[in-house]
């Protein structure tokens, strides 16, 4: 076979190889994307036949999106849950990075243990804190009491319910920063910190002038998937709070969540999960330029 | 752990009594680790002791009890083997057609520049972040007209919209790191390129593709959302069962422990055997290997 002969061969059989697969996700992920632009431009609801044609007015969805106060005061809470979760995750996650950042047998086996959180199926973690925030069974609440500090029950508390899910949420998710910044540690070159050492730097000194630097790029990939997946949160709210009480829980998942499956609202929960799918690309295309997958460096 | 130590400290020129000091503070990172695992943990190990609790001392925060398997017994005689095949099928079956259809794919992406290739990389990172209410509101309402709606096929075909992203994304770079000498030898000796895949790229792939296989399987069988919504009785999965404890008026606590346990134990061994690829796993589409 010639060289020319074999290079078409080649790209014959490669594009046949991977055809399937794209014809597929198309299939799964592309049309239904479009099926949903498209019935985000209608008022569709099952109990009105023919609403899923009506395109008459395709922009109402999105207007009234941006003038419903409750979906505003979702949009609200989902950024303080995503803020409270992050950040609590972040700075548990790298700080027992920083402490367990040592390289023997041993801890591998605890660093093992501790993707058990973040394995879970994401039920099991929301019976979990069920148990844990419900006064009378939670052996929280029975620590707490016989401590003579009386609490009253978190996720029925307006107040708390927000903050009570965060903390659920940084348990599930802390290994996930956690091992990300372990794994960057561990790459690290001894020299500089050796260097450091000598030249007499203190433990916060060698952090934010040796080691930060060096583990930046894996922790800043580590915060954006977590921020993006922190959009995501459902099962925690479900078993929880179920969004309440009254809206102190419904974030914009929950809120579409429930506007769509709840209150048959197809076209108005479509225009909701059109607007969040646009938030989560702008969040993909800073992963992506932060993590080197882009078009342009293929 | 002590062995490596100390050659490390000589190395570096280290008298005695800081080796020792060196030493001293290794035990008690490991401490401190050790400790801090077993509070992590608690919460679960809380779970597991209160499914084997005698249902009149359920609520009870004491640990002194003398452990039955009542609540595994009243599971059993349920409804819940049936959700739990539900999740068994549906997970199997999506594990499969994803490693099926996306391995190949996988393949002719790690050995082929395809001129798109920047753009299906960043579909597959949109596919891997995108909220899974996007894809339930078309997906419910394609079900319904097809007739796939409350079965364990709808399942496996919405599985595979995380699925397929997944073994893409992860087997592409474990074929990368097969060296291509390899194959090209297979080409010369006058094999084909997907004859040459299947004897030598792919069996070198194994430990790869078994990880990969089991990531597809624990990110299914922990679904809720999808199930939740696409599901009623027919094909209802375990982790929704679990939900369906919880309407009846006196809360069954006894029985939704002990499911929540059976639920987690497939995760926790498998999770055990791809330990090493899961964060790689996870992260799929966001990191250039």
């Amino acid at each position: 076979m010639t060289a020319a002969a074999w290079s078409i061969e080649q790209r014959r059989a490669f594009t046949l190889g991977l055809a399937p697969a794209l014809v597929v996700l198309a299939a799964v992920t592309l049309g239904p994307a479009i099926y949903l632009l498209v019935t985000s431009l209608t008022p569709l609801t099952p109990v009105t036949p023919g609403s899923g044609l009506d395109f008459s007015t395709p922009l109402a969805n999105y207007t009234q999106a941006l003038f419903e106060s409750s979906f505003l005061h979702s949009v609200g809470l989902q950024l303080e849950l995503s803020a409270i979760t992050v950040g609590l995750q972040t700075l548990v996650g790298l700080g027992l990075a920083l402490l367990l950042n040592i390289e023997s047998r041993f801890m591998e086996a605890i660093r093992t243990g501790f993707l058990v959180p973040m394995v879970l199926p994401p039920i099991v973690v929301a019976i979990i804190w069920k148990i844990l925030y419900t006064p009378g069974i939670s052996p929280l609440y029975a620590t707490l009491n016989f401590f003579g500090i009386p609490v009253g029950s978190l996720i029925t508390d307006p107040a708390t319910a927000l903050p009570a899910i965060a903390v659920a949420d940084s348990w599930e998710w802390f290994p996930f920063t956690l091992l990300m910044v372990l794994a960057a540690l561990q790459m690290m070159p001894k020299e500089p910190l050796e260097a450091a050492r000598i030249d007499g730097a203190g433990p916060f000194q060698m952090f934010w002038y040796v080691k930060l630097p060096f583990i930046r790029p894996a922790l800043t990939i580590a915060v954006l998937f977590r921020l993006i997946d922190s959009i995501k949160a459902f099962p925690l709210i479900y078993v929880l709070t179920n969004g309440g009480p009254g809206l102190a829980t419904e974030v914009t998942n929950y809120y579409a969540f429930i506007q769509t499956f709840n209150f048959a609202y197809w076209g108005y929960g479509s225009a909701i999960a059109t607007l969040m799918i646009a938030g989560v690309f702008l969040l993909s295309l800073l992963v992506a330029r932060l993590g080197g997958t882009s078009a342009a460096d293929e | 752990m002590s062995s490596s130590a100390a050659p490390a400290s000589r190395a570096l020129g280290l008298a005695p009594a800081r080796r020792r000091v060196w030493r001293w503070q290794r035990h008690a990172v490991h401490a401190t680790g050790a400790s801090l695992l077993f509070l992590a943990l608690l919460p679960v190990l809380w779970l597991v002791q209160m499914s084997f609790r005698p249902n009149a001392n359920i609520l009870g925060a004491g640990l002194a009890f003398t452990p039955t398997l009542e609540n595994y017994r009243a599971l059993a005689a349920g409804g819940f083997p049936a959700s739990f095949l539900h999740s068994l099928l549906a997970s199997a079956g999506s594990t499969f057609l994803s490693l099926l259809i996306g391995v190949p794919a996988a393949y002719a992406l790690a050995r082929f520049p395809f001129r798109s290739g920047g753009q299906i990389a960043m579909w597959i990172l949109v596919t891997r972040m995108a909220p899974p209410i996007a894809f339930t509101i078309p997906f419910f309402l394609a079900f319904t007209w097809l007739g796939l709606m409350d079965t364990v096929s709808g399942l496996v075909i919405i599985y595979l919209t995380f699925n397929l992203a997944m073994v893409i994304w992860t087997m592409k770079s474990f074929f990368a790191a097969v060296p291509r000498s390899l194959e090209e030898a297979a080409w010369i000796d006058g094999a084909g390129i997907w004859q040459s895949f299947l004897r030598v790229t792919l069996p070198l792939s194994a430990p790869g593709l078994a990880a990969t296989g089991i990531l597809c399987f624990i990110m299914s069988w922990n679904d809720f959302f999808f199930a939740l919504i696409l599901t009623r009785t027919n094909a209802m999965t375990a982790p929704v069962a679990i939900v369906n404890f919880m309407q009846y008026a006196g809360w069954e606590w006894g029985k939704i422990a002990a499911a929540g346990v059976v639920v987690l134990l497939p995760v926790l061994v498998f999770t055990f055997f791809v330990r090493s690829y899961l964060v790689r796993g996870l992260m799929a589409g966001g990191v250039k290997e």
